[in-house]
């Protein structure tokens, strides 16, 4: 039995001991946005938060995370409204098929925590372990950055960009 | 993967007990970024996998020595790049380091993982070779130290015995000036495996040390003391012909990353890159301090890009 | 209301992209499924001389193991146009990676370890592994000749020999003939999201989920059990089922004095694999435009279409067109090279003019080509001074879009203003779920948020013939178009055209319209429209061009001499899109095209070994780029003439972007180096391979 808190919810779970995060996250937990696709770690599409740092799930057993905290793309918008984030992805055309992007939104999240305000080299930096197969880095890249413009004039984690200010 | 039992033991003496008793069935699991591939593609099947991240002996932290620091076996990549003392005195370890994979591998890999993982292309093992790393190694039957260059054996080989664990990386302080640099030689810009890496330490007194890691079965070490190399006024010709009989030690293969020929070309022209960086670094006095996060520095600046911080 | 044609729409379906709502094929939830795990040989051909299943179906939770002699006599095989493919490896593996057997079983973890308990008793044999290998009449032949019994090739493996030309090449008189044995485009690649087959949303599909694969497999596999059945492909087995066409051309052009091209004879050989798949389309449509955007006086034009015991190839974004254009782009440059020309000025005397013909009895030129040639060149700033080690390269492609097709589209307007549109177009990304709103909106003056754009249900959307060929802005769009005047007709309801001086109707007035219509009872208008075009018996490929994808990339790169990186200093990319419906799209299109091409431009390729196996399978080792990989600056520019078949004036966007990535890059990086190469990736190994050789050549001319 291990006990995980996702997304601020804690649950209790009887699982295999080789089972993995993702598939705990997945499978168990009907949280498909964390998606599954190299098994390697070199694509980034798994990409969670587990005590605050940015992850591999598909590395990581779910045994490991027995008593940690996680945090994954269903977990980052609240009561419906977009983070900052998710709303300048979508502003500057970031999104085309989507199946990178709960990845990408993730890491991204976790290169805003560790550096508030990145440059575009922190942002290619911090993102050149998500694959975007759509080669929408550009556009992943203003949005990071003007994500981080939204954050400096409002500090509320889900705040920016709902006002139609932009 | 294959099914297995997965254990989180509090003590070192839990894990030894473990580890003695379950031998070459047991696999221990920190970052796990090896081996959790290694479980899933089923090339190998432990019947239990012991997670030391909670051990108490085994905190992640870095810890002071009389000799220098003592890197915990569970300190992870992101962690090392982020230490001012590892930033100040080994900056070539972690200018290594920042270029581990993705930053969510960075998370999690740790530096002892990366050691007895034995790759020969391991990005953090030509750093600790020039520093003189030494590995402290734990068993039910007491512990031993052996410098890195005798812990190395061949691929995914090193000497660790049935039974045997690294509990943490120690890393002497310099008695004299020294400046060090670390490269490598990748298919593209992003998180990539090394075609080949090298590190490059010379000191005040004129000893220049390689170790190069890719180019042969295990990291190696080459050192040239004739003082040729640091010496500012030694012709090009002269330190290539010292670099050349240095590099006759690498057996370089030819892969999928790369040919053996290209590898033979590259590291002499990355040895002289090196070379360059390091005797530049020693003789400024700002440094060091070095650029973080692996900035793409290996190019010399199409037009105002990229480059990280000074140095 | 503000216009929504040529506004920045933002994309529909993307609030469930950003929060992980959107649901792929492998996040569906079904309700006693069973998980499919395939079971293949690490060899590339081999004779199979029996498989035992025993283990496998007797372990735990195992509910079917699958081989083709449970398929029935004769196996049956299938494919869009050859049906030569079994739905598992019939008597021999054809390939490397070929499923031998599957298995059915409740939980991933026991299909798994069954399938490594079904065992395979085989023996290698030798292969065709490349175009030389195929061509020679004493390999093996991969295709049993029954299957194609009144084919006189039957006994070789060409599969198919296409021919087309105009002209006489052997009469053509020329001053110069550039002459090139050995162009490989070995733009092998795979889509990295392609391991979910089929969905609502389909993720990317870049061509790779066009016809069906194992779709026949899971479906045997469901019927058999009777139970929902899931297979979701590892990365590595998706590099085992499809890649890009790889293939040799060797082109002889003849130029005039003037730069002005007297002659194009072109043999291309195309290694499409151990299956058709719809390769065979992908060699005949691009190599009917091998001579590219150009008036080519007289033309030869031999196209093969080889098979080989290598993975079967399919289409791939572009469909063969960045191969040939890689062909004829160096052609134009070894021309400017031998007669001193400027390579801007070489392409824009020989481009063909709008409204021209330049391939005889086909859709003349659509687009003012030079346009965006001129477009590229000043945004790269060609003929400037450049900094060492630096150069730039320009290069155009041109792609045969839509030939024949069919969409269908209804529009309902409902009694309170808002639409739905029922599409049967496929949103994989492109963004069509939002631009089929942006007409539908504009059409019926009501705001972009108020249309709902319902697809790939098709107990609901009409007939679609493909989401393909970057078809869907010119024949969705003009299916929804039509039906939203047919809309408009049925209310007597006439808005004004587009154009200067638009005062659109209210939304407002328009339900006081569906109000007054329809009273307390309420009711909606229901508009159909479709756009179809059929098969010219006549034309060689059923039916001439709708339209022509056009687009030129200019580049500037920066060469380290000594190990042979190439960085992307600028890149430029100009797409000839008659109208932007969604500029922002457009844009993200044409990068995103961009950011791929680079990736066969650079890094991508699939490397065999002399066993014909995929020595890269996966991530690990098959490189694609990154975001530290992507160009320090991209400009990605539109030309706008609304001279195309589609909704106010569009044509076709998507594919453009890719198609003359690599030859632009090639060319920048031989005006750094002084080196000419003719294959691809630009690996740094490679760029530093052929500048040794280029040293040596210098050096052994000097020392005489």
């Amino acid at each position: 039995m291990i006990r995980v808190t996702v997304n601020g919810s804690s649950h209790a779970l009887d699982v295999m001991d080789s089972t993995t995060l993702l598939d705990l996250l997945r499978d168990r937990l009907g949280l498909t946005g964390t998606k599954e696709c190299c098994d390697l770690g070199e694509c980034g599409a798994c990409t969670i938060l587990v005590e605050g740092r940015s992850v591999n799930s598909c590395l990581v057993l779910a045994a490991e995370a027995n008593g940690q905290s996680i945090t994954t793309i269903e977990g980052v918008a609240s009561d419906g409204r977009l983070n900052r984030l998710q709303d300048a992805f979508l502003e500057k055309g970031a999104v085309q098929c989507g199946f990178c992007i709960p990845g990408q939104v993730m890491a991204a999240e976790y290169l805003l925590r560790q550096n508030p305000h990145p440059s575009a080299a922190d942002v290619k930096e911090g993102l050149c372990g998500n694959l975007c197969r759509c080669g929408a880095y550009e556009q992943i890249i203003e949005a990071v950055l003007a994500a981080n413009q939204t954050s400096r004039e409002s500090l509320s984690p889900s705040g920016g960009g709902q006002g139609g200010g932009r | 993967m294959h099914p297995f039992a997965y254990t989180r033991p509090a003590t070192l003496s839990d894990v030894l007990a473990l580890l003695d008793k379950h031998g070459g069935e047991a696999c221990l699991l920190a970052g796990g970024t090896d081996l959790v591939v290694e479980l899933r593609n089923r090339s190998r099947r432990p019947s239990i996998v012991i997670d030391i991240k909670q051990v108490k002996e085994l905190a992640p932290t870095i810890g002071e020595t009389e000799r220098g620091l003592r890197i915990g076996a569970t300190v992870v990549m992101a962690d090392i790049e982020k230490d001012s003392r590892i930033r100040r005195h080994f900056p070539a370890l972690v200018e290594a380091a920042a270029t581990v994979g993705s930053i969510q591998i960075r998370n999690r890999a740790t530096l002892t993982g990366n050691i007895c993982h034995a790759s020969p292309a391991a990005d953090t093992a030509p750093a600790l070779l020039v520093y003189g790393a030494e590995v402290n190694v734990a068993s039910v039957r007491g512990t031993r130290r052996v410098t890195l260059d005798q812990f190395f054996v061949g691929p995914g080989k090193t000497v660790l015995k049935r039974g045997e664990l690294v509990t943490s990386i120690d890393l002497p302080l310099a008695d004299n000036r020294r400046a060090a640099t670390f490269t490598r030689l990748t298919r593209r810009r992003g998180v990539d495996l090394a075609t080949i890496n090298l590190c490059c330490k010379v000191e005040a007194g004129g000893r220049t040390t390689f170790a190069y890691g890719a180019v042969g079965p295990r990291p190696f070490l080459a050192t040239d003391d004739s003082g040729m190399l640091a010496d500012p006024r030694a012709s090009d010709a002269a330190k290539d012909e010292i670099l050349r009989r240095l590099l006759t030690k690498a057996t370089p293969i030819s892969d999928v990353r790369g040919s053996r020929e290209y590898r033979r070309a590259m590291l002499l022209v990355m040895s002289r890159r090196a070379l360059r960086t390091a005797i530049d670094r020693l003789q400024d006095d700002r440094f060091p301090s070095p650029s973080t996060g692996g900035q793409d520095d290996r190019f010399p600046s199409p037009s105002g890009g990229g480059k990280g911080g000074g140095a | 209301m503000s216009d929504p044609i040529g506004a920045s729409v933002r994309r529909g379906g993307g609030y469930d992209r950003v929060t992980g709502r959107q649901k792929y094929v492998g996040d569906l939830h079904l309700e006693d499924l069973l998980h499919v795990k395939l079971v293949h040989l690490d060899v590339a051909r081999a004779r199979i001389r029996s498989i035992d299943t025993t283990a496998a179906a007797a372990f735990e939770g195992v509910r079917c193991v699958l081989t083709s002699a449970d398929l029935g006599q004769p196996a049956p095989r299938f494919g869009p146009v050859y049906e030569d493919r079994p739905i598992l490896a019939l008597g021999e593996t054809k390939y490397h990676g070929q499923p031998v057997a599957a298995v059915a079983a409740e939980t991933k973890a026991a299909a798994e370890a069954a399938a490594e308990l079904v065992r395979v008793d085989y023996e290698e044999l030798p292969g065709v592994f490349t175009v030389a290998a195929a061509l020679d009449p004493a390999s093996p032949i991969v295709q049993e000749p029954e299957l194609r019994p009144d084919d006189p090739l039957r006994r070789t493996n060409t599969l198919r020999e296409r021919r087309y030309g105009w002209g006489n090449v052997d009469a053509a008189r020329a001053d110069l003939v550039v002459e090139n044995k050995r162009i490989i485009a070995r733009v092998l690649k795979l889509p990295l999201a392609s391991v979910r087959i089929i969905a609502p949303d389909s993720g990317g599909a870049f061509g790779g989920k066009q016809h069906p694969k194992y779709e026949p497999l899971v479906a045997v596999l469901a019927q058999r059990t009777g139970r929902p059945v899931r297979l979701v492909l590892t990365l590595e087995e998706t590099f085992q089922e499809v890649r890009r066409t790889s293939c040799e051309i060797h082109a002889r052009t003849g130029f005039n004095a003037d730069g002005t091209i007297a002659f194009q004879d072109i043999q291309s050989n195309f290694l499409m694999g151990a299956y058709a798949d719809i390769a065979e389309r992908v060699i005949a449509k691009s190599n009917y435009l091998a001579c590219g955007p150009y008036r080519v006086p007289n033309a030869r034009i031999i196209a093969r279409a080889l098979l080989s015991h290598t993975t079967p190839s399919t289409a791939f974004r572009g469909f063969g067109t960045p191969q040939v254009a890689w062909a004829h782009e160096s052609q134009m440059d070894a021309a400017a090279r031998q007669l001193g020309l400027d390579r801007v000025e070489i392409r824009l005397r020989n481009l063909a003019r709008k409204g021209e013909t330049f391939v005889p009895n086909d859709t003349p030129a659509d687009g003012n080509w030079a346009e965006s040639v001129r477009k590229a060149a000043a945004a790269i700033g060609w003929g400037t001074p450049l900094g060492p080690g630096h150069g730039r390269g320009i290069a155009v492609a041109i792609k045969e879009s839509a030939t024949t097709g069919a969409s269908y589209a209804i529009v309902r307007l409902h009694w309170d203003g808002s639409a739905t549109v029922l599409a049967g177009t496929s949103d994989m990304g492109q963004g069509a779920r939002t631009v089929l709103a942006q007409i539908a909106a504009n059409e019926l003056r009501i705001p972009v948020e108020s249309v709902r754009v319902v697809m790939g249900d098709t107990a609901v959307v009409p007939f679609d013939l493909q989401t393909s060929a970057s078809r869907s802005t010119v024949f969705m769009g003009q299916a929804v178009m039509r039906a939203c005047q047919d809309i408009k007709t049925q209310l007597g309801y006439d808005s004004p055209p587009l154009g200067e001086g638009r005062v659109g109707v209210s939304s407002t007035d328009l339900t006081d319209l569906l109000q007054t219509r329809f009273g307390a009872v309420r009711g909606e208008v229901i508009g159909v429209g479709s756009m179809r075009r059929e098969y010219l018996a006549e034309h060689p490929l059923g039916e001439m061009a709708s339209f022509y994808e056009f687009s030129c990339t200019a580049s500037e790169v920066a060469v380290d001499p000594e190990t042979g990186e190439v960085a992307l200093v600028r890149h430029v990319t100009v797409a000839d899109v008659g109208k932007a419906i969604n500029p922002q799209q457009v844009q993200g299109q044409d990068e995103g095209a961009a950011v791929m091409g680079l990736g066969h431009t650079l890094m991508e390729h699939l490397i065999l070994d002399d066993r014909g196996r995929i020595k890269n399978l996966g991530a690990l080792d098959y490189r694609i780029p990154t975001s530290k990989d992507v160009p320090l600056e991209m400009c990605s520019l539109v030309v706008e003439n609304a001279d195309g078949p589609g909704p106010y004036g569009a044509k076709g966007a998507g594919e453009g972007g890719l198609m003359p990535t690599a030859p632009a890059v090639a060319s920048a990086v031989t005006e750094a180096t002084g080196v000419v190469i003719r294959d691809l990736p630009l690996t740094p190994e490679r760029v530093w391979q052929e500048i040794q050789r280029h040293e040596r050549g210098r050096q052994a001319g000097s020392d005489r």
